[in-house]
């Protein structure tokens, strides 16, 4: 009864993963990578009510955790790179040095 | 139908009816009162002493012509004033405004004066409060203009930077409490210490309800916090482009926003429904009595105090008000492990 | 069918239509709203899974702080306009076939997931069973009991991570001063994890429109 949320939870990380191979936009990106995590939060919160535990929960509450860290230098990141090249396109910044 | 469903929905239309009011009636308060301060008159043609004039000012909005910049984004454009004032009903629903009653008798088990009873309110509460922002940002950004911009981003930037204090604020009294249901916090306060004070929060955290109600004069960006719509510098700030009904949208947002933070400020701090000399029924006269206080402290403060400068405001969030918040904090739970034990 | 099977494909449907329209979108700013709209659908999905908890600080943090992060970025850095795929260094052609690969991968992914999943369905076990639940544990007492006892060091340990990036994310943003007023301005005016970059512009921002 509850497999139909982790098959739920399988599309929405392939969605991540499609969104980080096919765009070429460094906030994208990172959106993409949002959707991964939360797909993953689902699964654990699906997990935790099928177990009746509470684990579950918190181990979202961590991941949320991580997720604000992961925005904020990457985004700090993000901005770094644009002010050296004013493009977001991860292809712009494969050059070691500049 | 049973009984307590028809309570229900005419409960959830007469909050809905009374906050479309309240915005109306904040319009004619916030005029008088200002005349009030600056020693004039204020609206006295439209109606008995201008009390009509809040209808006047509703029907002008109507028949205004509805503007859209050309290089606005359409869709955000629209949707940004929809999401602020969707917010701003949206926190009222798990609002507690009164004692359970049975309406004289009409329904078989009493039910409690509020939309929506939900036993992470306060949770809901900060969450839809978060909400809100969006209908700001996106106003100040979709309508492609810088004073908009600047408008949106200090909001924004205002509204997160407060919602920590305002948060850590609720978090005190969370404590005292021991539950995240509104209506379990107010019946907590009912009583009284040495049978004259009452046991409101306010006695117990004098701290907590000033930093609340300061982060809550922040988050609905009134004055001396105003800066989204500092006349002075960027013209009317996120919503300069707006008119006509979408204007009045965000006008509506803002004074039951005011309205939200009272009541919920009510029901923290000030015991809500609870008070001395009225039976428990009539509890709602004495929860009407404190926000109608609030807010009014709410409309006196904007006539009387002038605006902060930006920085000098976030250097107040961060550097004042949030460390005084993590130590109120601190102290409460202190206090609540020592006098527990 | 049950309210509860009814709601789970429509709010299934939003965050998967959602998530589908944030990678789908030119404008960066339309993807985060999106995203959000995904975030709500995945709230209620929580609440659907007796954690009204964790539905709410989805809302919290990830809608009401980490979204108004990217937002602003996006806003500052006013890239509306890009992704148009012309770039002189590389023919466009090898970029072409690496992006549908990557768009295979990613389906081959989903495919496999899904079969993996289904079939552990019908071999049984707690998730494939329709057998009644075990009671579900949803109170914030008993998440913050568990958090502060059992996970008390993971806890601590985050708290050390948030310091970690805050500090990160503030060297990262941090532009190089040209004169140093400036520096002590926008130096000083950094305050916390969740939106550096914004502060570094708006402090800038003021600092042109003041001095």
């Amino acid at each position: 009864m509850l497999n139909q949320y982790l098959i739920l939870s399988a599309v929405l990380f392939s969605i991540g993963t499609l969104g980080v191979f096919v765009r070429r936009n460094l906030i994208t990106i990172l959106l993409s990578i949002e959707i991964m995590l939360n797909a993953v939060n689902l699964t654990f919160v699906a997990a935790g009510r099928a177990y009746g535990a509470v684990d579950g929960q918190i181990i979202v509450f961590f991941v949320m955790t991580v997720a604000a860290a992961e925005a904020a230098v990457g985004l700090a990141i993000v901005i770094a790179l644009f002010r050296h090249r004013a493009s977001l396109d991860p292809d712009a910044f494969t050059s070691l040095k500049w | 139908m049973t009984p307590i469903l028809v309570a229900q929905i005419v409960l959830l239309l007469f909050v809905f009816f009374m906050l479309l009011n309240s915005a109306a009636i904040m319009v004619y308060v916030e005029r008088k009162v200002a005349a009030l301060l600056q020693q004039r008159m204020g609206p006295t043609l439209v109606g008995p002493r201008g009390l009509l004039q809040p209808l006047a000012d509703v029907i002008k909005l109507m028949f205004k012509e509805e503007l859209r910049p050309k290089a606005a984004d359409a869709f955000l454009f629209t949707l940004a004033p929809i999401i602020s004032v969707t917010a701003a009903f949206a926190a009222f629903a798990v609002v507690p405004f009164g004692a359970e009653t049975t309406f004289f008798g009409l329904l078989p088990h009493p039910i409690s004066l509020q939309v929506a009873d939900v036993n992470v309110a306060v949770l809901v509460i900060f969450a839809v409060a978060s909400m809100g922002v969006y209908g700001i940002v996106l106003a100040g950004w979709s309508s492609n203009s810088k004073y908009s911009l600047l408008g949106g981003l200090r909001s924004s930037a205002q509204m997160i930077s407060y919602e920590l204090s305002y948060g850590l604020a609720l978090g005190a009294v969370l404590l005292l409490g021991n539950s995240m249901s509104l209506t379990d916090l107010v019946n907590a306060q009912a009583g009284a210490w040495f049978g004259i004070l009452p046991r409101w929060y306010i006695f117990l955290q004098p701290v907590g309800f000033a930093i609340f109600f300061i982060a809550g004069i922040a988050e609905t960006n009134r004055a001396p916090f105003d800066f989204p719509e500092a006349e002075q510098e960027l013209v009317a700030g996120y919503h300069t482009e707006y008119s006509s009904m979408r204007f009045s949208m965000f006008f509506m947002a803002e004074y039951i926003n005011m309205v939200t933070v009272s009541a919920v400020a009510t029901d923290l701090f000030l015991g809500g429904w609870h008070g001395p000399w009225l039976p428990l029924s009539l509890g709602w006269i004495w929860f009407l009595a404190k926000v109608g206080f609030l807010l009014f402290f709410y409309v006196w403060m904007r006539w009387t105090l002038p605006r902060y400068r930006y920085d000098q405001l976030m250097d107040f969030g961060w550097k004042v008000l949030l460390p005084i918040a993590v130590i109120n904090l601190l102290a409460t739970a202190a206090g609540v492990l020592y006098f527990a034990a | 069918m049950l309210p509860d099977q009814i709601l789970f494909y429509v709010l299934g449907a939003l965050a998967v239509g959602a998530s589908l329209l944030v990678i789908g979108q030119k404008n960066p700013i339309h993807s985060v709203l999106w995203l959000i709209a995904s975030f709500a659908g995945l709230s209620g999905l929580y609440i659907l899974l007796d954690a009204p908890f964790v539905a709410v600080i989805q809302i919290i943090i990830y809608a009401g702080a980490i979204m108004v992060l990217f937002l602003f970025v996006v806003m500052l850095l006013n890239a509306g306009h890009e992704d148009t795929g012309e770039d002189e260094a590389r023919p466009v052609s090898v970029h072409r076939s690496a992006i549908r690969f990557g768009a295979l991968l990613s389906g081959v992914l989903v495919v496999e997931l899904v079969w993996a999943l289904v079939s552990a369905g019908t071999l049984g076990g707690v998730f494939g069973s329709t057998a009644t639940l075990p009671p579900a544990v949803s109170s914030v007492r008993t998440i913050g009991r568990a958090l502060f006892t059992d996970y008390a060091f993971a806890f601590e340990v985050t708290s050390i991570l948030i310091l970690v990036a805050m500090v990160g994310a503030v060297v990262l943003a941090r532009r190089e001063a040209t004169h140093p007023a400036q520096a002590t301005d926008t130096g000083a005016r950094l305050p916390g994890p969740a939106e550096p970059a914004l502060r570094v512009e708006v402090g800038d921002e003021q600092a042109e429109r003041v001095f």
